[in-house]
């Protein structure tokens, strides 16, 4: 199991845009993805799941993946919320 | 279609513009090119500099009324500026009466006339529409057409994926089909889409190890349809793990179907999926769409409502330094 926890830093937070980014770029890997903010855990590879924790920015989330590719999913998926899911 | 012939325009158009031939049988090869139509008063009375002569022309009140007023030479005068140029015919309306000199020289030169006892508005409107409809663009697509709630569905997607299969059971469903296999699609006006059956197949469709069955037959006339404007496409295909599927909504993907957009729903199947649920879903979410509610925006917008909600909340705990 890897965990990673990061920022949003986009201005409008995830929304649906983001969180489609999200979810189709976790469901190319194998591993069991889930998001986790103030204690909510959603599975990261269903966008209603993701949508539902209304992540606003500067809010706090851990990425944890579970599975052969698990490291590269992390990453991956932090280099999203790096990038700003390609917004702002 | 580039060009007809007279002869097929007589064909097809003699019951319903209630033609009849008076002269220049010669002329029935003649081809239309144009799906203008040109009323010929200014060139009957002189001015030819600017004349669509390449048009069919028809002859009216107006124009009868002045060949009328003139002499017998200035009629043949007049008539002959008409004629000197390649007309592929000419069409008298409200059964006006017909000029010696004008079936002459139409027998002359080989341009058939004939006459309709319509309206100049009426036959301007019907020849119109039968015009446009001849020299609409067209194309014939590999595809299934549905009548799905009232929207058009055109069914995309490689040979043996199932759109016949999908096409059945809507019909099973009270769907109508419009044509399967191929689709002939021809644009009216800049951005309608009709589509309808290849005149062969009609409403039959084949099911793989079943052969050709009539649906018409089958299901009764509740179950085809002749014609449907194409207002989505829904283009089914193989599952791809690596397949970027749409997940909200909020992006519009267009097929572009003879230069115009209809909405396009790219669809992976699997097995124990049922297509057709998700396609009447598709048709009632397209009709929704039309009337104006956007299901995708409409969430996302509650979603940024409550993400700002949120933040707001955080900001005021933050600042609240009791």
């Amino acid at each position: 199991m890897v965990e990673k926890t990061v920022t949003v830093k986009n201005k409008l937070g995830i929304h649906a845009r983001p969180a489609a980014l999200l979810v189709r770029t976790a469901a190319k890997f194998k591993s069991n993805i889930y998001l986790i903010k103030d204690g909510q855990t959603v599975n990261g590879k269903s966008i209603m799941s993701v949508m539902s924790l209304a992540a606003e920015p500067g809010s706090k989330i851990v990425i944890r993946a579970e599975g052969e590719d698990e490291k590269a999913a992390v990453n991956k998926l932090a280099e999203l919320f790096e990038n700003k899911f390609e917004e702002d | 279609m580039e060009k007809i012939t007279v002869r097929t325009f007589l064909e097809e158009c003699r019951r319903d513009l209630k033609l009849e031939l008076l002269a220049g049988e010669k002329g029935l090869d003649n081809e239309i090119t144009q799906v203008e139509i040109h009323r010929p008063g200014l060139a009957l009375s002189g001015f030819v500099d600017i004349f669509s002569y390449e048009r069919i022309q028809v002859l009216g009140n107006t124009e009868v009324a002045y060949l009328d007023s003139l002499s017998e030479r200035e009629r043949t005068v007049a008539l002959n500026r008409l004629v000197e140029f390649e007309i592929p015919c000419i069409v008298i309306t409200n059964k006006n009466k017909i000029f010696a000199e004008l079936i002459r020289l139409c027998d002359d030169r080989a341009i058939p006339v004939f006459r309709t006892p319509l309206t100049t508005t009426q036959l301007v409107h019907a020849l119109g529409n039968y015009l446009s409809e001849k020299f609409a663009p067209r194309i014939a697509m590999h595809a299934t057409l549905v009548d799905v709630y009232g929207i058009g569905v055109l069914i995309t997607g490689r040979s043996g994926i199932g759109k016949s299969e999908v096409a059945l059971d809507l019909v099973e469903r009270g769907h109508r089909l419009v044509a399967d296999d191929v689709v002939n699609i021809i644009r009216k006006g800049d951005d309608v889409l009709i589509g309808m059956s290849n005149e062969l197949l009609q409403h039959h469709i084949e099911i793989r190890g079943l052969g050709i069955i009539d649906v018409r037959s089958i299901f009764g006339i509740r179950a085809v349809r002749k014609q449907k404007r194409v207002e989505v496409e829904v283009h089914l295909e193989d599952w791809d793990e690596e397949g970027n599927y749409e997940r909200v909504g909020l992006d519009d993907n267009y097929a572009d179907i003879l230069g115009v957009k209809i909405p396009q729903v790219r669809l992976p199947i699997f097995p124990g999926k049922n297509i057709t649920v998700i396609i009447e879903t598709i048709a009632l979410n397209t009709l929704l769409k039309i009337y104006g509610v956007d299901t995708a925006k409409e969430f996302n917008k509650r979603l940024l409502k409550r993400i700002s909600y949120q933040k707001k909340l955080k900001e005021y705990l933050e600042h609240d330094t009791e």
